[in-house]
């Protein structure tokens, strides 16, 4: 399965500099979560993607070559401010769209049609697209998005704005895609729906990656935390025991003893040291939530 | 560009085309246009239907036998005549130049009338010519004169050097309006669909997928088939009611006219099209359209102004002139000389050309402006700003 690569992109806006030699992958049919504050220059890389942007350097690749018109026919977009032409019909609006990216003319009704169904618009698709709620016409965007079966989607703030039922099927849609091996990559600033929906994510902050990989690991970070609490052991004292070695206790709070791991060190060990004072009723790891991770890595509120 | 190249611009241009052509803007334009043309082609057949007869003014010996041929020829053209007998030629001319004469016959020798219309004296049905006919054929020919070869009807002179007939004028007139209005009216619209798909960013979506100038191309193509449509009806229309009430502004030499109007009418949309699509790629805001849209349409209303100049006298200023050939003025100006007379058939080809060649030329500046302002958003764009890169 193909993947996205971006290579040293760089980009300047006057003196703004909006990618400085950005460089990350996304792996094949996953639903890849790209973070990052505002201004990071996510809305510049997706749009580097589309050619839509020019680069001063770096380049885009997919499945190995650099980005161009043929392979941008089998890409979905759907861009941060959301265009449609507010006068036309709804499925007139998705079929265009799937013409322009070389469908037949049924192939391309049909599979509007299809779109517009499974997101709950079936009785609008002559409606104009003004007349629907904000809602329904970023149904409508991602319908646009997918109507040609993409091999690759990219969303730029696709949950802004979407009520929670909306997030949902959102949600639901691209883990979809994903699951029938379509690469989806999608920017947000809600961090808790990424951390559900994502296996992998990018974090960006001034135009260079800050941290990058699966969600789980940059949960647990380089210094992974181990929270143990030991029956009767309010104090937390058998951690006294522990080899400065395997890891230390850096705090305790009421009998819950939280471990710092060294780095490559075997939780089992503090375990087996836990063990040997008592009845272990706790033993996990202490993950940071991705907005911590997002805040340390970025130094930057969510 | 290869055939999906095309395709995609087909695509597109289609969509244009079916968008616009059910909007009520073209309905509404359409049905102007159409009425216009019908008034401008029945209302002065209706008046020439009241015309007053021609009066006719005979010079010689025998005055009898030519109201007689005057007659015939009223007769045979279907115009009413009142024929006037001149003590002599003098008299007759001066007749002729103060308007109390429209014709004078000149027993065995010419016809005489005021001016010569552009189509020249052999345009036939007039009734100065068949009165030359008929006078020509009952004049006794003397046996020498065959020599000469067998010269039937008299000469039809005109007192003052041709010039276009009003007819012909009013063609040009009628013609620079309705080039003007197309003109201008599509390239608003198409200048104001670039500036809506840049507003609410469909460009982001359309060009994630198309290059800028297949966009470009798809919209001026579309929209041009439209007003070829649209234009084609025009003509349709004039022609039809025309020779269904026996105009001569059909039926004379200001179809020519018609025809020459239709060539600079394509070339001229094609001139334009593609910069009132670059003029409103440069700004963010359907509301700030006039300030780009509106320098570019100063060309054809310099030409449509001053065509009253050229219509209303007998001969075309060198500005003019000048117009005629410069490709931004040349859709009006041209048109609008050759309806009076002031340029031959080889100059209006020559215009033609240049106008062609000009409108290569304004494509590839408006396509390199449309490409580079159409995804730069935030404060309207200046050209020069935009040419420099």
């Amino acid at each position: 399965m193909p993947s996205l690569e971006f290579i040293g992109l760089k980009r300047r806006f006057g003196t703004v500099v909006a990618l400085d030699g950005l460089t990350f992958s996304v792996p094949p049919g996953q639903v890849f979560g790209f973070l990052g504050p505002n201004g990071a220059g996510k809305t510049t890389t997706m749009r580097a993607v589309f050619g839509v942007v020019a680069l001063e350097g770096g380049e885009v690749r997919w499945d190995g070559e650099p980005v161009g018109e043929q392979q941008r026919r089998r890409f979905g977009y759907m861009p941060e401010e959301r265009g449609l032409y507010p006068s036309m019909a709804v499925l007139d609006q998705v079929e265009y769209l799937g013409r322009l990216h070389d469908m037949p003319t049924q192939a391309a009704r049909d599979a509007a049609h299809g779109w517009l169904r499974r997101l709950g618009l079936a009785d609008r698709e002559s409606s104009r697209l003004d007349a629907l709620s904000h809602g329904n016409q970023q149904r409508v965007q991602l319908a646009a998005a997918l109507v040609h079966e993409p091999d690759l989607l990219i969303l730029d703030e696709p949950f802004a704005g979407l009520d929670p039922g909306g997030v949902d099927e959102m949600s639901a849609v691209l883990a979809e895609r994903a699951a029938d091996g379509v690469t989806v990559l999608f920017s947000s600033h809600q961090l808790d729906l990424v951390e559900h929906l994502c296996e992998s994510v990018a974090i960006i902050n001034h135009g260079r990656v800050v941290a990058e990989g699966k969600v789980t690991d940059l949960e647990r970070g380089d210094h992974p935390r181990l929270t143990v609490r030991v029956a009767g052991d309010a104090a937390g004292g058998w951690a006294a025991a522990l080899d400065p070695a395997i890891g230390k206790a850096e705090e305790v709070a009421a009998g819950v003893v939280t471990v710092a791991l060294e780095p490559g060190a075997d939780s089992q060990q503090v375990l087996d040291v836990a063990r040997a004072a008592g009845a272990v009723e706790l033993f996990s790891y202490a993950n940071r939530r991705l907005s911590q991770v997002f805040r340390d890595v970025t130094g930057e509120s969510v | 560009m290869n055939r999906s190249w095309w395709r995609t611009t087909r695509v597109i241009a289609g969509r244009e085309l079916r968008t616009r052509g059910r909007s009520r803007a073209f309905a509404v334009t359409t049905a102007i246009l159409l009425i216009a043309v019908a008034a401008a082609v029945v209302i002065p057949a209706l008046l020439a239907g009241k015309s007053k007869p021609s009066r006719v003014g005979v010079v010689g010996a025998n005055p009898a036998s030519m109201t007689t041929i005057v007659t015939e020829a009223g007769k045979v053209t279907g115009t009413k005549v009142t024929v006037m007998p001149e003590p002599d030629s003098a008299s007759a001319e001066a007749a002729l130049r103060d308007g109390s004469l429209d014709i004078v016959l000149v027993d065995g020798s010419e016809v005489l009338i005021k001016q010569v219309p552009v189509g020249g004296s052999s345009s036939g049905g007039s009734l100065p010519n068949a009165i030359a006919s008929i006078a020509g054929l009952t004049k006794a020919l003397p046996p020498g004169s065959l020599a000469g070869g067998p010269q039937l009807a008299l000469p039809v002179r005109g007192l003052i050097p041709p010039g276009a007939s009003l007819t012909r004028r009013l063609t040009g007139l009628f013609t620079s309006i309705v080039l003007w209005i197309l003109i201008s009216t599509y390239g608003q619209v198409i200048a104001n669909g670039v500036a809506e798909e840049k507003q609410n960013r469909i460009v982001e979506v359309i060009l994630a997928t198309v290059r800028p100038i297949q966009l470009l191309t798809g919209k001026v193509l579309g929209m041009g088939l439209l007003s070829l449509m649209q234009a084609a009806g025009v003509v349709l229309v004039f022609l039809g009611l025309g020779s269904a009430v026996g105009s001569s502004v059909v039926h004379g030499a200001a179809g020519g006219i018609v025809v020459a109007g239709a060539v600079f009418m394509v070339l001229g949309y094609a001139f334009y099209c593609t910069a009132y699509a670059a003029a409103g790629s440069m700004v963010s805001r359907q509301s700030e359209i006039a300030a780009t849209v509106v320098p570019v349409g100063i060309p054809l209303i310099v030409a449509y102004a001053l065509s009253y100049t050229v219509l209303y006298a007998n001969n075309a200023n060198a500005f003019y002139r000048f117009l005629g050939f410069l490709p931004p003025t040349s859709p009006i100006a041209m048109p609008v000389l050759y309806a009076a007379g002031d340029v031959p058939l080889w100059q209006v080809i020559v215009s033609a050309a240049l106008l062609a060649a000009g409108t290569l030329v304004m494509a590839r500046i408006a396509a390199l402006v449309y490409s580079r302002s159409i995804l730069r958003t935030g404060a309207r764009l200046r050209l020069r700003q935009v040419l420099r890169g």
